[in-house]
Order: C-alpha cells, then sequence, then structure tokens
C-alpha cells in the first residue's frame, strides 16, 4: 500500500462515483439513464448458491451456462426495463422503494493503467452489496452479497461491461427478484 | 354468533360441487394446514428428485414431505433411498447440505453415523457409554415408507399402505411426466432455483391451471411479445382430469388441427431436411405419440401431479410448491434438457427457463404479491366469511371420451381443473385412510360437466 499514487486513487474516486451514480439511476427509478451506462456487450449474471458441506464448496454456485437466477444480455436488460417502465407490471405497480448500497471497493485489475484513459481499458471491481427493498404497507427484503463488475472505458467515459452477483441466500428469502442489482 | 375461526377443520366439508365455491379459510387456517401435512402429504406420492441428480453411490438432494426433511440419496447398492434427515438420539439433522457427495451421514452432535441406507453403522464409544452396546437395528434413521420411480421421476410415501406409485398416478399422472420423459434421455440442469412465497400452497397449485390470469396478470409481459394470443390460445382449451386430484389445463390441440401435424409429418416434402430440431420437435415422433395417446398429444396445458408438483410450460421444467406453513411456500423450480440436444438448443431451453420462470422471471415475478394477497385475503373476518367464485364453465361442458379410454374437456378458458383440484383436496381431507381414500374418492368424470 506504500506504494499508491495519486492517479491510483484518483482512478479509485472515479470508480467510485461511477457505481455511486449509476446506483442512485436505480433507486430514482431513471431505467433508461441507467441503460446507457451498459455496453453493447454487457453480461448481467447471478448463479444461484447452495449450502453445500465444506468439502464440496467450490460447487457452491452453479456455473456460467447452467441455472441461475439472472443470466442477461443487454436486449434482455433492455426487456426487463421496458417491462418494469411499462403497464401492467404489477410486481413493481405500486413501486418498491428501493436503496441500493456499495462498499468495500476495491479495484482488482487493470488491463489499461491508473493514468491511461485508452477506449477499451477494462477495470475489474470487487465490491460489496446490499439491496434494500420496501414495498405497499409492510413488505420488505433486504439482499446482500458480493459483485464482481469490469468496467470500460469507451471514449474517455466508464461504462459497465460485466455485472457478475453472488448473492448471499441459498433459498431466495422475497417473492421475487423484480429490482435490479 | 358462533366461533368461526376454530371449527374450520371440523365443518369436514369446504368446497361446494354444485355451485363452486370454495370456503376461503382453508388458505390460511392452522387447524386445516396441520391436517393437510398429515393426510395428503404423508399419505400422498410426493416427488422427490429426478434419478440424473443422483446418479453415483453418496450423491444426495434433501428435499420434504411435508414439512419433514428428508434426503434422497443413491446407496452403495444403488437403491434410491429416501432417509428422514433426522438422527433418532437427540432429532439433530445429519446432513445439512441441500446436495452433494457423502460416503455416511454423520451427526454433529454425538457422531452418531449412518449408512447410505439408513443404518445406524457408528457410535462413538459405544462399549464404554453403553454399557453392552445399542440395538443397532433398531435405531437407524427412520425412512420413507415406500419410494418408487416412474420413468427417471423419484417420488415416496410416508404411508405404507399407499398404492403403488404408478396406480396413483393413473394415466393422467403418468401423462403429465411423459411430457418430459418422453423428450428422450433428459437430465436436470445443475441449479435448482428456489424461493419464499408468503402464500398458501394450494393458490399456486390454483394458479398453474388457470389460463384466466395470463392476460391482466402477466399484461406487462404480453406487451413485450412473451406471450402470444395464439399462444395463450382462450378459446381452445383442454382439461384433463384424473383419479386421486391429477389434472392439466390450458392450451388444446383440435383434432382437426392434430391431423393437419401428422400429414405434414407422414409428407414431409422437399423442406424437410431444412426442418430444424427443435424444443417441441419431440412431440411429432411417433414413440412420443404412442405414449401420450391420442387426447394427451394434443394438450399443451399444465399438468400438476397431485398435489404440488407442476409440470411447466412447453415441459421444460417442474415446478415443485414445498408447503412452509398455512401462508408460506416455497418454489423449486428443476429444469431438464435432453442430453442429447445441441449446446445452442440447450442454451435455448435454460435461458427460457430463466426468462419466463423463477423469481426474476419476466412472468412469474407479477405472481407472487397476488396469491399472497389471497392468502393474506383469507385471514380476515369479513373476507375469510365469503367464499371464493371457481364458477368459470361449471354446467357448460361435456366430458369426451375417446376411444383409446383417454378423455378431455374441450372448451373456452375454464374452471374445470381448479374445481376438480379443491374436490380431490377435499376427498384426501376426509379420507380416514388409504383403503378409505379408494373407496371414496371420486372417478373421472363423464357427461355433463
Amino acid at each position: 500500500m506504500s506504494s499508491v499514487t495519486v492517479e491510483q486513487m484518483l482512478l479509485q474516486h472515479e470508480v467510485e462515483q461511477f457505481l455511486y451514480h449509476e446506483a442512485s439511476l436505480l433507486d430514482d427509478r431513471r431505467f433508461d439513464d441507467w441503460l446507457q451506462l451498459l455496453t453493447g456487450d454487457i453480461h448481467y449474471w447471478m448463479p444461484i448458491r447452495r449450502t453445500t458441506t465444506a468439502k464440496d464448496v467450490a460447487h457452491e454456485f452453479t456455473a456460467p451456462g447452467a441455472m441461475a437466477f439472472f443470466d442477461e444480455d443487454i436486449m434482455m436488460l433492455n426487456l426487463r426495463v421496458q417491462k418494469m417502465t411499462g403497464p401492467a407490471a404489477w410486481s413493481e405497480d405500486p413501486p418498491s422503494r428501493t436503496r441500493h448500497f456499495v462498499s468495500n471497493i476495491r479495484i482488482v485489475e487493470n488491463t489499461g493503467d491508473s493514468t491511461s484513459s485508452r477506449t477499451g481499458d477494462e477495470i475489474t471491481v470487487a465490491l460489496n452489496f446490499h439491496l434494500y427493498r420496501t414495498r405497499l404497507e409492510s413488505e420488505e427484503d433486504s439482499w446482500i452479497g458480493r459483485r464482481q463488475d469490469v468496467l470500460r472505458r469507451v471514449d474517455g467515459e466508464l461504462k459497465l461491461a460485466k455485472r457478475h452477483i453472488f448473492i448471499e441466500q441459498t433459498v431466495i428469502l422475497s417473492q421475487n427478484l423484480s429490482n435490479l442489482f | 354468533m358462533t366461533d368461526a375461526r376454530t371449527d374450520i377443520l371440523d365443518q369436514g366439508s369446504w368446497v361446494d360441487r354444485e355451485s363452486g365455491a370454495v370456503d376461503r379459510r382453508i388458505f390460511s387456517d392452522e387447524g386445516v394446514y396441520q391436517a393437510e401435512l398429515e393426510k395428503i402429504f404423508a399419505r400422498g406420492w410426493n416427488f422427490m428428485c429426478h434419478e440424473s441428480q443422483i446418479v453415483e453411490p453418496g450423491s444426495f438432494f434433501a428435499n420434504y414431505i411435508g414439512e419433514d426433511q428428508v434426503i434422497v440419496v443413491r446407496d452403495k447398492k444403488e437403491q434410491v433411498q429416501v432417509l428422514i434427515n433426522s438422527c433418532p438420539h437427540r432429532g439433530n439433522t445429519v446432513c445439512r447440505a441441500e446436495q452433494g457427495q457423502v460416503r455416511s451421514f454423520y451427526c454433529s452432535y454425538h457422531g452418531w453415523n449412518f449408512g447410505l441406507d439408513g443404518k445406524l453403522i457408528g457410535v462413538p464409544d459405544e462399549k464404554t457409554f453403553y454399557r453392552g452396546g445399542l440395538d443397532r437395528d433398531k435405531w437407524g434413521l427412520s425412512k420413507a415408507a415406500q419410494v418408487q420411480s416412474y420413468k427417471g421421476f423419484v417420488f415416496a410415501t410416508l404411508d405404507p399402505d399407499a398404492i403403488p406409485l404408478e396406480d396413483f398416478l393413473g394415466w393422467v399422472g403418468r401423462l403429465s411426466l411423459d411430457h418430459i420423459a418422453e423428450q428422450g434421455d433428459v437430465e436436470v440442469v445443475d441449479g435448482i432455483q428456489k424461493n419464499v412465497v408468503r402464500c398458501n400452497w394450494k393458490l399456486a397449485v390454483d394458479n398453474l391451471f388457470d389460463w384466466y390470469h395470463p392476460m391482466v396478470s402477466h399484461g406487462s409481459a404480453i406487451k413485450l411479445g412473451m406471450l402470444s394470443k395464439e399462444f395463450l390460445s382462450v378459446d381452445q382449451q383442454m382439461v384433463i382430469l384424473g383419479e386421486y386430484g391429477h389434472a392439466i389445463g390450458g392450451v388444446g390441440v383440435s383434432r382437426e388441427d392434430q391431423q393437419r401435424l401428422d400429414d405434414k409429418y407422414n409428407n414431409p416434402g422437399p423442406d424437410a431436411k431444412k426442418r430444424r430440431r427443435s424444443p417441441n420437435s419431440w412431440r411429432a415422433e411417433q414413440k412420443a405419440k404412442e405414449a401420450l395417446g391420442p387426447v394427451g398429444i394434443r394438450s399443451k396445458g399444465h399438468p400438476n401431479v397431485f398435489p404440488n408438483l407442476w409440470v411447466s410450460t412447453g415441459a421444460t421444467q417442474l415446478c415443485l410448491r414445498i408447503p412452509k406453513g398455512p401462508m408460506e411456500t416455497e418454489l423449486w423450480w428443476f429444469t431438464f434438457v435432453e442430453k442429447s440436444m445441441p449446446p445452442e438448443m440447450k442454451k435455448m431451453v435454460i435461458q427460457g427457463a430463466i426468462h419466463f420462470f423463477g423469481p426474476a422471471g419476466l412472468l412469474e415475478q407479477d405472481d407472487g404479491e397476488n396469491w399472497s394477497h389471497s392468502t393474506r385475503g383469507s385471514k380476515g373476518l369479513t373476507t375469510g366469511a365469503r367464499a371464493l367464485n371457481f364458477e368459470m364453465g361449471l354446467g357448460k361442458d361435456e366430458v369426451y371420451v375417446d376411444e383409446s379410454g383417454q378423455s378431455c374437456i374441450e372448451s373456452p378458458v375454464s374452471e374445470h381443473a381448479q374445481r376438480w383440484l379443491y374436490q380431490s383436496w377435499q376427498e384426501w381431507m376426509q379420507a380416514e385412510s388409504w383403503d378409505d381414500l379408494i373407496k371414496h374418492h371420486s372417478p373421472e368424470p363423464r357427461g355433463k360437466i
């Protein structure tokens, strides 16, 4: 840690501000603006977690291509937003009240360097999340987990190119997953 | 005023066959629920898993019979065992994982160890502490009374008097499972989606027969083009009713349309080679037609194997509705692919499953709140006192019986299957034993219905 440069700190700041902004768009239900932050080749994925013995813990999560809760490309995410913002989307009408928290944000890989801003540079970010939801009179749901996001630099701006969501629950304790993580 | 809250179970009859009215307090009453655990779940045949989930000796999958947790495991002799997950010493669970591979089941409390067949095979310091030793034959894990498979689908019952699985299923239950089994050599895709809905399990089952709700409940998915008018086919529906409560409700192909499909298949024409295999193409095979029968092959509806196993849309998934109290249900989704399917077709099936169903599914996500509010509504003093309306189609239709003996009701969307579900449920609840149920359950209906 002694060799942290100002550039690295600035990049960390930029990444954090991107994630906070993106989370606020979801909480403010500005889903179309949120879609603008995604790359066309995004992979948005939440595998299924299982309770296993310590010996089998390598199989705790389902592998890519197996069953999952979310396995979405840009088209599916567009559809989800279209659904949520269109008529007769009962799971979100009345709208859920959500609050996205992200913390423990660490840059774990950077294909560029901290001073570069070339299109195509990718920054892999590990973080913890907490999505809190309340609905109607007294419905309350809370999902906590870890995420691995890949942010890609496009024309100077950061975009979300990958979001892999590793949730702590095995049996999902909510009636649905009608919100975006 | 009589105390309406205490005698719901004692009233002994909750479903009015003449009017199609159902006492809605059966969706939240604790006494009714406890009786269901005994008279329906313990007595009936419960889906455990598919054999492809437990291929090797020692591989297991944890499931439930009512609220009793069981371990479904292949033993060293390759027999499937269904063991009650509770150590007979202090009652602790002996298996804490939901699936995996083990050599034995070791209790983390005092170390009693059980073989894959449930036998007690290890007791720490037995000679020192149980001077003279323990009667090991007497202190193995409890087991389901009977375990049987139908075409790879494993079922278990806690009742030694239960009739054989195939008799319980009857032609309608078998036909239901054949919709998956006849696709070929099928296997479960890794990953069972599980989530909790705060509803009574019967409302979730009732809903699978309900082709009246998609237009409203799933209006947003219809708007996206995920469900077409042709697919919903509300004017051309087929309901199939089977003994002991099994039923299929939903889209039916007319005899004329089936004839056209058969002709096309028998006279493939020059484009035959171009015709791609699709997840549905198995339905055109002669073998599938023979297995499903002339009426069964025309059914594209939603089967329910009584009490709680839905063969979902397109027969690529099973959804098990596990009761967790009168007002809570877990939904477990098992997804199937045929082993020889090309990878891109497997992907299509899996993606379809994820995007339609499960808690994040674009259809399924709109169901839970409706069911939970229906359940909650059964608890109010005023709301609970008002019976629900299941009269759609009542007295308007006729049961058609094919030369093969298979029968169905062809009509626009109706509630024949839901009425059959609740009527059968009542017969299970009224029966004192399997003998009683055999004597007093309704035969398949005939004539006007």
